[in-house]
């Protein structure tokens, strides 16, 4: 090849660069060079945001629990920063706050360019004496920021929650989220977090070499709505101080049982109730012990102080998230549905009397499986001689054997009426699904049916490894099926593999009482703007009615009264005072495992002949729910029918 | 001494109407002018003295681009080894200084700071050109067509390789792959064939597996290769100095926002180095895409001339050096102009006669200076040897 070709082949190479390099200049100053401007227009204004102070929370009297207040705080806009003068920026703030030089300069750098951040709110003092040497520290400001006051502590602190910074999750879920503004994390601070946060205020400005050249006027902050709560303050401190009166009555009742010899494992420390309208669905009081006070998480928590909260279960609110075995509290549904249903009694077994639908309650049930054999199912803790008792008087006594045969009756006849027909009773009011209380992680709770036991029998053959649900013996493959009869027996007394929340138990009750509109239950009664005016009226959607006669209904809430005056209660609410005949419920203890003590419940409902509340508790692993729980909601329902509250002292130990 | 002056005037006589290639000089000065103006324009709100350093340098630069002109190009193949040598001292000797911003490149010299790299570049090239060149042998013409040897190949390769490979170490990636692309364009045009390029490619190929296989790139040149695909990459360094050059090249548009116009980015350093290796971007912002294409029209020029000289060159050796220069000088603006509009990496190649810097502005007025004595020597005198 010729040399002049040569040359020739490089200087086309090198018209082909330069005409890359024009096309390229083309497309991104003409082609695209409109778009790139505006762009670059909107680039170089600067936003500064100013927070909004967060809405108020009320009780349902207007008694402030949360509020906001200003407190001054240090912010650094880079912009106004030369970047000569960086370190002995960083290094005067730090000293002035008294904070780690690196640490500063962490958040410094973070910012980024042109970047504006708080650096430590701080008292009036400090505030003072920084604002003296401002005209000496360029890009420093004293800037008020809103902070959270809870004026309540640690009352309520469940239903109210508190606040945090938003982690990557909360980030990736709700956009514009700003980092380093805190967020609600638990409770109506986290369910109603958009309404409460506000709008940020903004003021948009261009700057050149640390002077303002163009400004946008700055729009104010919009603070966020305050929230008024359904719940009564007053109301909450009595049940509070109930809970944890009950816990102390449970250990000291422990003391006694370990001291006479008896099996003890654990002290008790755990409880919590719930108080709802059951006309309204609206959640009068809620409490979970342990609890916390939220202005930790203001002032900044220690990881020490945070684990040992949690790990003691202090930030679960256990009324909504607890799962305890509804036990004896659910007699009353499977009485509901035994009357309204027409669920037959078992024929041909001792001790049983279907045409009179009675059952001899003598602490044992002797019945036949499908092969002829014989099956006992023995009360441990019913008095063994009751004697023959029809519906009322068992829930009265709450007698095991009688429930069991109604469980008996529907598991020999579910074939004729269906084998899920107690399942789905208590799943209409409201048993195995969450509520749809405006509370986040709320439990759903388990009913257990016979398509459940199999979809977890396979799951547990195909995952060896991971802990059981079932009992090996379950997965036997000669088995008809994994779900006994004795599993639906079970159910009918709120045991097995039966869980549910207080507030699934207050829920049922509510409906039970009112004649079956299961209703969304609701801690908040309504929104307000900053001026009061309403925004939005806070009202339970009805989610279902279920169908429940007046006789029903009446003859449930005149047995509940006989509980609290002749049966499993009465030891517990004899000294109620006037108005007891008004009054009713249900005692409930939770059988566990071998090595828990019962869970002790009860679930009231007042006044019978117009229900306006529903009170249910649970002490966890508290002992008997007459001795323990039963005086606890007495205490409460006393408060409630304006009578003076007695002292917490042990009722019978029950059911 | 009478026969040494008639011999003078002789020459004189016959070169009286070879002048300065003054299209070469023309374009030299208009690019050196508008890139003092554009230094000023890029650092006039900062209060530096850039563009009074630069012009010391422009001045400098040109009495070296007067000086080299007037020195016949053939003799510096009697100087070459001497040359390198030096070269090869101050690339070496660069490591023996304190890093500046993460990087020896430089020799601190009070008044400024030397980078014996631009040097290396024309040793470089010069040194290829008479390695490639025909030496003075009867048996070969001078201009004629022309094969090279594998071991010529291999030599070229070894000229670049030693100082290709301590200017990476510095680190200036940017710079060794200078070299790589003078290396290639001269081998083209000293006479490789397509198999020995090929080869020399695959080389290049290998060259790149063992940096990537040993992890010899360190991770802000990875980035700053990166960063050409996603933005996001580095924000507050790399990235954000090529979306800040973007913009404002972006809102230039055709015509520009207008020399020393308010507001600009160029005008207010929200472009860093926008006086240095991002000139380009004050040019493309203030005065547009026709500013921008009338700045790359004048490089055209200047490469057009460059393969002229070439092809006029009155031997090889002159030839050589000629293009190697046009592959130079073609290269940074293809890299550095292409690195502010997004095209290729920040790799940190100026922009010849406009940046900032004073090795690098008066070791570019060298080469042009050598290559205008290509120039001027290009007619034979009578008697003197044809085929050196």
């Amino acid at each position: 090849m010729k040399f002049a070709v040569r040359l020739s082949i490089l200087g086309m190479a090198f018209i082909a660069m330069f005409a890359i390099l024009g096309l390229r200049l083309w497309f991104v100053q003409v082609a695209q060079g409109p778009d790139i401007a505006q762009a670059a227009e909107d680039q170089t204004w600067l936003i500064k945001t100013t927070h909004a102070s967060r809405g108020d929370i009320y009780d349902r009297n207007g008694v402030p629990l949360v509020t906001s207040r200003l407190v001054p705080a240090v912010f650094i806009d880079r912009t106004f920063v030369q970047p000569e003068d960086r370190d002995i920026l960083i290094q005067r703030i730090s000293s002035l706050l008294a904070m780690e030089p690196s640490d500063l300069q962490l958040l410094y750098d973070e910012a980024g360019t042109n970047g504006r951040f708080q650096v430590a709110t701080v008292n009036t003092t400090a505030a003072y004496q920084i604002s003296e040497q401002l005209a000496t520290l360029p890009g420093v400001e004293i800037v008020n920021v809103p902070e959270r006051v809870y004026l309540s502590g640690d009352t309520m602190a469940h239903v109210i929650g508190h606040l945090g910074l938003p982690d990557q999750a909360d980030l990736d879920e709700r956009e514009g989220l700003d980092p380093t503004v805190r967020i609600g994390k638990l409770g109506v601070e986290k369910y109603y977090d958009e309404v409460l946060q506000g709008t940020s205020g903004t003021y948009e400005y261009r700057v050149r070499r640390g002077e303002i050249i163009d400004e946008q006027p700055a729009v104010p902050p919009v603070p966020g709505s305050s929230i008024i709560l359904t719940t009564d303050s007053e109301l909450q401190t009595v049940v509070e101080l109930a809970l944890e009166e009950g816990i102390r009555l449970s250990n000291e009742v422990k003391d006694q049982d370990r001291a006479a010899g008896e099996d003890v494992f654990s002290e008790t420390s755990r409880a919590a109730a719930v108080v709802l309208d059951p006309q309204t669905f609206e959640v009068l009081a809620m409490a979970s012990v342990p609890d916390f006070d939220p202005q930790l998480f203001v002032t900044g928590i220690d990881s020490e102080t945070f684990s040992a909260l949690n790990e003691s279960f202090a930030f679960n609110n256990l009324a909504v998230s607890g799962l305890y075995p509804p036990a004896s509290t659910f007699k009353a549904i499977t009485y509901s549905a035994f009357l309204e249903k027409g669920l037959p009694l078992p024929a041909d077994t001792d001790g049983i009397d279907p045409a009179n639908r009675e059952v001899n309650c003598d602490g044992q049930l002797i019945f036949e499986l499908n092969d002829g054999s014989a099956e006992v199912k023995t009360d441990w803790y019913a008095p063994s001689e009751l004697g023959w008792l029809d519906l009322h008087g068992a829930l009265e006594n709450s007698c095991n054997k009688y429930f069991w045969s109604v469980g008996l009756g529907a598991w020999q006849a579910r074939e004729q009426i269906g084998e899920n027909v107690l399942q789905d009773w208590a799943k209409e009011l409201g048993y195995g699904s969450a509520t749809g209380i405006d509370l986040a992680n709320e439990a759903p709770g388990i009913v257990p049916t016979r398509e459940l036991f199999e979809e977890w029998a396979e799951y547990q053959r195909e995952n060896p490894d991971e802990p059981p649900r079932l009992d090996p013996g379950r997965l036997n493959p000669e088995l008809a099926s994994p779900f006994f009869g004795g599993d639906l027996m079970d159910f009918a007394i709120g045991q097995g593999a039966f869980t549910a929340t207080p507030l699934q138990a207050a829920v049922s009750y509510a409906a039970l009482a009112n004649g079956g509109e299961v209703m969304e239950p609701r801690v908040v009664d309504r929104v307000i703007g900053p001026d009061g005016e309403l925004i939005e009226d806070v009202t339970s959607p009805v989610v279902r009615t279920v169908d429940i006669s007046e006789a029903t209904r009446r003859d449930l809430l005149t047995d509940l009264n006989k509980v609290v005056t002749t049966g499993t209660a009465a030891a517990a609410f004899e000294d109620f005072g006037p108005g007891l005949e008004m009054v009713g419920g249900k005692t409930g203890t939770g059988e566990t495992t071998a090595t828990r003590d019962n869970h002790a419940w009860f679930v009231g409902v007042a006044p019978i002949d117009n229900p306006q509340y529903v009170v249910a508790v649970i002490i966890e692993e508290g002992g008997s729910g007459g001795a323990i729980a039963a005086p606890v909601a007495r205490h409460i329902l006393q408060y409630l029918m304006n009578n003076e509250p007695t002292p917490i002292l042990a009722g019978d130990p029950t059911d | 001494m009478t026969a040494v002056l008639t011999r003078l005037r002789e020459v004189a006589v016959v070169r009286r109407n070879n002048r300065t290639d003054w299209i070469l000089l023309g374009t030299l000065l208009a690019l050196s002018g508008f890139g003092l103006l554009m230094i000023y324009s890029a650092t006039r709100n900062v209060g530096t003295f850039s563009m009074e350093r630069q012009m010391i340098f422009v001045a400098a630069g040109l009495i070296i681009f007067a000086v080299a002109s007037n020195i016949d190009y053939r003799e510096y193949r009697s100087i070459l080894p001497a040359a390198s040598l030096i070269t090869l001292i101050l690339l070496v000797a660069v490591f023996f200084f304190p890093e500046i911003n993460g990087a020896q490149r430089w020799i601190p010299l009070g008044f400024f700071n030397l980078q014996p790299a631009e040097l290396a570049k024309v040793v470089v090239i010069v040194a290829l050109a008479s390695l490639l060149a025909p030496q003075a042998s009867r048996d070969e013409l001078a201009l004629g067509p022309r094969t090279l040897s594998w071991g010529k190949i291999a030599q070229a390769l070894l000229v670049v390789l030693i100082p290709g490979v301590l200017i990476f170490l510095e680190p200036d990636l940017g710079t060794s792959l200078v070299f790589g692309f003078i290396l290639f364009g001269m081998l083209f045009v000293g006479g490789a064939n397509w198999r020995q390029l090929t080869a020399l490619l695959s080389v290049v190929g290998l060259g790149a597996l063992i940096v990537w296989r040993f992890d010899l790139l360190q991770e802000h040149q990875l980035d700053r290769l990166a960063v050409l695909w996603d933005e996001t990459i580095d924000p507050q360094g790399i990235g954000y100095q090529l979306r800040q050059s973007k913009s404002a090249i972006g809102s230039g548009q055709l015509t520009g926002r207008g020399l020393f116009a308010e507001d600009t980015f160029t005008g207010f350093q929200y472009v860093p180095e926008a006086e240095n290796d991002f000139i380009f971007t004050a040019v493309a912002e203030q005065l547009g895409f026709v500013g921008g294409i009338l700045v790359m029209v004048a490089f055209v020029i200047l490469v057009w001339r460059l393969l002229v000289i070439a092809s006029n060159a009155r031997d090889r050796f002159g030839a050589l050096i000629a293009s190697g220069i046009a592959c130079m000088i073609a290269f940074h603006v293809f890299v550095n102009i292409g690195m502010t509009i997004g095209i290729m990496p920040v790799t940190g190649i100026p922009l010849p006669f406009m940046s900032q810097g004073g090795s690098f502005y008066m070791s570019m007025t060298l080469a042009l200076g050598i290559a205008n004595s290509v120039w001027l020597m290009r007619t034979p005198v009578p008697g003197e040897n044809q085929l050196t």
